[in-house]
């Protein structure tokens, strides 16, 4: 499993580094622009489309919990699924998978290697940004009142990582479950959205209250206080959890799965049973 | 103790409600290269796919070396060096990293230098990506990587698909040595002519059932001849009625027999009728084979 491990990591490099940078984004702009832009974004804090959005804008601490701890995460949960997704259905459908099924592994150390893979290359991406974002809150030093430090920027990037893990792994269980990349894409992108609106939206809609602990965004939280306190450890455990009983069912349906590798059965040629 | 490399009983395969496979009872001795015939669709590659438990079969079992091929399929595949029929590669990869990954994840060292053999051996430039390949390279990368872990046993599904005849001609080599190192080959295509050239037995595989195994020299003792007689004025129907042989066609001057025995009484009758002249023509294993698929029912044996 070990070399199967290092093989999907290798794979998973060019992500890294692509993904990585792409996300520096968010801290070198919004970060840097923070000084020129405070005074206007403090006016726009009560704003009830921003609350809709779980956006709070009135200190730097708000600031960076609104941009940094959910724009990072959705947009990393989207590299999770097009990776969760792609690595098993993905490969299944474009028969590059029956080379790994006739190895001598079991499946479910094809699925764990995968899965681990996914989910160390998620976690560097994450690194990479909050490696950046306290760089670039370093060389800002003296500039503004942050009412942080550096490594609580760190720390708060960092644990990001659970929502995006628990993404990948309900993406890599829809992808076994259902074989199609494309409805496996479609319903873990649906679980995102609607876990990120529903989120923010039941926070000040009652009807949508009993549904708060089924949105992944429940588990959370973008506060600025977040940034300086960090995660509470239970949100960060039932996102660990829901990642974990996530990839023990993907390993269920892929240890089940009879594999189409090529063509789909309705392609074949059908006889009367 | 059994000799029996692979072995299969009534191994059914269902894709829902089509059909894969149906009672399937097939065994392939150890050193032995067994040829599983059959057109496109016929089952061939779902009967390779349950022995590496790609899939499980609806019912029935399958054993390799003595293995059940679902309870200890990791075994089992170790010492399998497979070529998938529908061969898809990681595109973005170098020829030869693709080797050194696939030796690596079969957890296999010193096949370095074999693997490097065996691309000189089919021309193979190693050191392209394999984007860049045709159908035919592509397919000489699937080769060699069936081919470089000397596997006990080789499972090819349909090797030489897409190669041109020069490497045709070497992949044939190549599993003539295998057997000659005492390796066992379950080798399907639906190219007679190379089945006929490697195999020691055949299976022929129509709609998903298995109709047929015979050594291909026992084949090859049942062939027949087909005759054309020509005749000034064709003698009546009756005469050639003898057993074992049926007129096939006939015109004003000639007739067309396929005789698979009384030959001397055939001759004596043409004989008998001013004969002017004999074309004789033996009936190939390709005819053997579509012989099995023209047949309404399913046969046992020829």
């Amino acid at each position: 499993m070990f070399r199967l491990l290092m093989q999907e990591l290798k794979f998973r490099g060019n992500a890294i580094i692509g993904w990585g940078l792409g996300l520096c984004f968010f801290p070198l702009v919004y970060i840097s622009i923070y000084p020129s832009v405070a005074d206007e974004m403090a006016g726009l804090a009560d704003l009830e489309i921003y609350q809709a959005m779980g956006v709070s804008l009135g200190n730097f601490s708000d600031w960076v919990g609104s941009i940094l701890l959910i724009f990072l995460p959705l947009v990393a949960a989207i590299y999770a699924i097009i990776n969760g997704t792609g690595t098993l259905a993905g490969e299944e459908e474009d028969g590059r998978l029956e080379m790994i099924v006739t190895l001598p592994l079991p499946r479910w150390k094809i699925v764990a290697a995968k899965a681990l893979a996914l989910s160390i290359a998620s976690f560097f991406i994450i690194l990479v940004v909050a490696v950046v974002s306290l760089i670039v809150l370093q060389g800002m030093e003296g500039q503004f009142e942050a009412g942080f430090g550096g490594m609580e920027l760190l720390s708060a990037v960092l644990f990001t990582w659970p929502l995006v893990f628990a993404t990948g792994m309900i993406a890599m269980f829809l992808a076994t479950f259902c074989s199609s990349r494309r409805f496996a894409s479609i319903i873990s992108a649906a679980i995102l959205v609607v876990g990120y609106f529903g989120s923010n939206l039941s926070a000040s809609t009652a009807a949508l209250e009993p549904f708060e602990p089924f949105f992944l965004f429940t588990y959370l939280d973008a506060s600025g206080q977040a940034v300086i306190d960090g995660q509470a450890t239970g949100d960060v455990l039932v996102l660990l959890g829901t990642g974990l009983v996530a990839f023990a069912l993907a390993v269920f349906f892929f240890q089940r799965r009879k594999l189409t590798v090529g063509a789909w059965p309705w392609q074949r040629a059908k006889v009367e049973a | 103790m059994t000799n029996n490399v692979i072995e299969t009983k009534d191994l059914t395969v269902y894709y829902g409600k089509h059909r894969g496979i149906i009672d399937v009872n097939l065994t392939v001795e150890k050193g032995e290269v067994f040829g599983f015939l059959g057109p496109n669709g016929a089952g061939k590659t779902t009967t390779q796919r349950v022995l590496l438990d790609v899939f499980p079969p609806s019912s029935g079992r399958a054993s390799v070396f003595g293995l059940d091929c679902q309870a200890e399929g990791v075994e089992l595949r170790s010492r399998i060096g497979y070529l998938p029929g529908e061969l898809a590669l990681y595109s973005n990869m170098k020829a030869s990293e693709f080797f050194k990954m696939y030796e690596y994840l079969r957890g296999e060292n010193g096949s370095k230098d074999y693997w490097r053999e065996l691309a000189d051996r089919l021309d193979l430039d190693t050191s392209r990506k394999i984007r860049q390949f045709s159908r035919g390279n592509k397919q000489k990368v699937g080769v060699v990587a069936a081919f470089m872990s000397r596997a006990d046993l080789l499972v090819l599904d349909e090797p030489t698909g897409g190669l041109d005849p020069l490497v045709q001609k070497t992949v044939l080599e190549m599993v003539r040595e295998a057997k000659a190192d005492g390796r066992t080959i379950f080798f399907s295509s639906h190219i007679l002519s190379e089945v006929q050239a490697v195999c020691d037995r055949v299976g022929i595989i129509r709609d998903g059932r298995l109709v047929a195994t015979q050594r291909v020299e026992d084949l090859f003792a049942q062939r027949m001849n087909r005759m054309s007689l020509i005749f000034d004025g064709a003698p009546s129907a009756s005469t050639f009625d003898f057993d074992g042989v049926t007129e096939l066609d006939r015109s004003e001057q000639s007739i067309m027999l396929e005789v698979r025995e009384n030959l001397p009484l055939v001759l004596e009758a043409a004989a008998k009728h001013n004969v002017r002249d004999i074309e004789t023509h033996n009936i190939s294993l390709e005819e053997i084979f579509l012989a099995y698929y023209s047949k309404e029912n399913g046969a046992e044996n020829v």
